[in-house]
């Protein structure tokens, strides 16, 4: 067996020759502050991750372009999560260890965030991820407070569906959840909200993924003769919910997140079928000179609209916030850092919009960042508070109503 | 950089016991199971609850190995009836059902949500002194995995599954019962996946139904074909093989010039499926050798 032996250490030596070989140890340059971009390029987060990616290397050449923050530049490493926790827990112990980023934006799905949100407080470095899961917002995950998420959690939007249920008027709620995390939390956010206003929810529903018909549990849902269903799904199974429903006949209201009921599901189904379902969504910060400058530079990375990617206007945000607390600190130092990320983002203070501009500002006061996904103020549990849009779809059109604030 | 190559040596670690595992039931005994990540879960899932109830960590691991080895009973059952193919759709069927109990018994695993905040080993010692610590028990464990796996091959115990694996009728001319062999073999293999599932749940921190795929089992099962199936060493080899590709393939973009940051995750993954398929035809036989087509 010696044979075998040697060889094993060969393997051994060589595989560490290989892994050190290449001069990836580039120490960090003098004057740079270098960030991890860890986002979901491949896996079930793939129509999201190059876009995220692509928004947080435009939005460091912005604060390049605008001087750098604190007198540095900011570096962008990227790494990909697969949207798979085991392989975003290597790569995050890759970015902190080997490249020694000082922030990791971009984590997407709960599952990434909450494997990777150890590492990020053990190394006391920042993690901002555009995550639901409400574990995210408390201890041990957010134990050190540098945690920020920048999309609104699960049981936001479920009291988001509650709020509109009673202002329209709806007496027997059903809810239908896709089977994961933010399906269910959606849904279960409803229904912790509705009951706390005293009501009943008739039915609830989970179905699994990938299947190519919801009729049994469509079935299920109305025989309980709700008034509205509220769902907690993707475009889609909606589309195919959508269209056995209006084989059905029986007549119901619906309350949907926007991401599932969405101009791409009027073309699928057609406007009369979505006819008056009330779609509900974060209010993407649209008419915002800062929105403007996402947009455009969405546009010239991928050649697709900013809307079609909520999350990459998040992570666009997300280096905003950095660099801003950076040049706010004036400095490195992580823990000043992450004391200037809610001072330069929330209410008090001066409203700027673009990275040149309120740099300009903070240098004569207080500055409130606005951002492209959202008016971006933290609260206490470093969770976003955006106000939430009621969208009817009326003719084939998503109108907006009104805006539910919670 | 120490803390990186400790966090893939753990990993690799973990998979190192659950390619023993295989190494044990496909290498030794011939039983072609494709549902080891079933047994990896149950372990993850046992010993995360436990350790949330406050169970000590030395008594959830032993219910983790415990526990798994006790689902691989029914399933040794099973294969009493089932020739080599069935038996695998039997074992992959099988880890789709524990994916799927855990996903819906939400009062027990929090389905779909996931169990957050499962304690880590060693904690209390901090930051790269615990990765350490944690370092050298699974490697500590490990090579108990391999001594026990040495031991049982030399053994006649070893020369019988042996047997069943060459010929299983020629073994049962002799008055020897299958069977109850495969049986046991089952039940050690699934041990040890409950093991490494303990392990990777108190590491990771965080486990979820997604996260046990079958997607891990053809991993190990890759491993142990690209180490060598049959061979103890092959197992370990053909981990470091693979975590070699999936983890050497991130430090691409320092050699690769003019692909974008975007790209390269995909330029990345196609890095690995190339390395794996040239592997496999180059050395068909795993890099130690196949055992079982002596």
């Amino acid at each position: 067996m010696t044979h075998t032996r040697r060889q094993f250490i060969g393997t051994i030596g060589a595989a560490t020759a290989l892994i050190g070989a290449p001069s990836i140890l580039r120490a960090q340059a003098q004057g740079t502050f270098r960030i991890g971009a860890l986002c979901p390029v491949t896996g079930s987060g793939s129509p999201f991750g190059s876009g995220m990616q692509k928004m947080i290397i435009a939005a460091a050449e912005a604060v390049n372009a605008a001087g750098g923050a604190a007198g540095r530049k900011i570096e962008i490493v990227s790494e990909d999560t697969q949207t798979s926790p085991q392989a975003a827990v290597l790569a995050a112990k890759k970015l902190i260890d080997v490249n020694k980023v000082q922030a990791v934006l971009g984590t997407w799905s709960s599952g990434v965030s909450l494997a990777v949100v150890p590492l990020t407080n053990d190394a006391n470095i920042i993690l901002m991820n555009t995550s639901g899961a409400p574990a995210l917002s408390v201890p041990p995950a957010n134990a050190k407070g540098l945690s920020y998420r920048f999309q609104a959690t699960n049981d936001r939007f479920g009291r988001a569906f509650a709020e509109i249920c009673e202002k329209e008027g709806f007496k027997r709620p059903a809810t239908m959840a896709f089977n994961n995390a933010s399906g269910v939390g959606n849904t279960e956010g409803f229904r912790k909200a509705w009951e706390a206003k005293g009501h009943k929810v008739v039915e609830s529903v989970v179905y699994e993924p990938n299947q190519p018909t919801y009729r049994s549990e469509l079935q299920k849902v109305l025989a309980a003769n709700p008034d509205v269903i509220v769902t907690g799904s993707y475009l889609a199974d909606t589309t195919i919910i959508m269209r056995e429903w209006y084989q059905s006949g029986q007549p119901v209201k619906w309350v949907m997140p926007g991401w599932a009921a969405s101009p791409d599901l009027v073309k699928a189904v057609g406007p009369d079928v979505v006819e008056g379902i009330i779609s509900v969504d974060s209010v993407s910060n649209e008419n915002a000179p800062s929105y403007k400058a996402y947009d455009e530079a969405y546009r010239k990375a991928t050649g697709q609209p900013g809307q079609s990617n909520v999350y990459a206007a998040m992570t666009w945000d997300m280096v905003h916030a950095v660099a801003l607390a950076i040049e706010a600190a004036n400095g490195t130092d992580m823990a000043a850092i992450n004391a200037k990320i809610r001072e330069v983002s929330n209410p008090a203070g001066q409203q700027v919009y673009t990275y040149a501009e309120a740099k300009e500002a903070l240098k004569k006061g207080k500055i409130n960042f606005e951002g492209a996904s959202s008016v971006l103020d933290f609260d206490q549990y470093g969770d976003v508070t955006p106000d939430f849009g009621v969208f009817f779809i009326e003719g084939g059109q998503l109108n907006r109503r009104y805006v539910v604030k919670i | 950089m120490e803390a990186y190559f400790i966090a893939i040596g753990i990993i690799a670690l973990i998979y190192v016991i659950l390619s023993l595992g295989l190494t044990l039931q496909y290498g030794l005994t011939g039983l072609i199971n494709f549902g080891h990540v079933g047994f990896f879960a149950i372990g993850a899932y046992t010993s995360a609850l436990l350790a949330l109830k406050g169970v000590p960590l030395v008594l959830s691991f032993a219910a983790a190995a415990a526990l798994a080895g006790l689902a691989a009973w029914p399933i040794g059952l099973v294969s009493l009836r089932l020739r080599d193919d069935y038996f695998a759709i039997v074992t992959l069927g099988f880890s789709e059902v524990v994916r799927i109990v855990i996903t819906s018994e939400r009062w027990l695993t929090n389905g779909v949500q996931g169990v957050p905040g499962i304690p880590r080993l060693y904690d209390s010692l901090g930051g790269s002194v615990a990765q350490l610590a944690v370092l050298v028990t699974v490697l500590a464990v490990t090579l108990v995995g391999v001594w026990i796996i040495r031991r049982i091959a030399g053994s006649p115990f070893g020369r019988l599954i042996e047997a069943i694996r060459d010929n299983e009728e020629a073994v049962q001319a002799l008055g020897k019962d299958p069977a109850r062999f495969k049986i046991q073999v089952l039940v050690v293999g699934a041990a040890l996946a409950g093991i490494a599932g303990a392990f990777y749940a108190h590491y990771i921190t965080y486990i979820v139904p997604d996260q046990f795929i079958p997607l891990v089992t053809f991993y190990v099962w890759m491993a142990i074909i690209m180490g060598g199936v049959g061979r103890v060493s092959g197992a370990i080899v053909g981990t470091a093989i693979l975590m070699l590709f999936l983890e050497g393939s991130r430090f691409l973009r320092d050699i690769v010039p003019g692909v974008s940051e975007v790209d390269m995750a995909s330029v990345r993954i196609g890095a690995v499926g190339l390395l794996l398929v040239l592997f496999i035809m180059y050395r068909p036989q795993g890099l130690m050798g196949d055992y079982t087509k002596r």
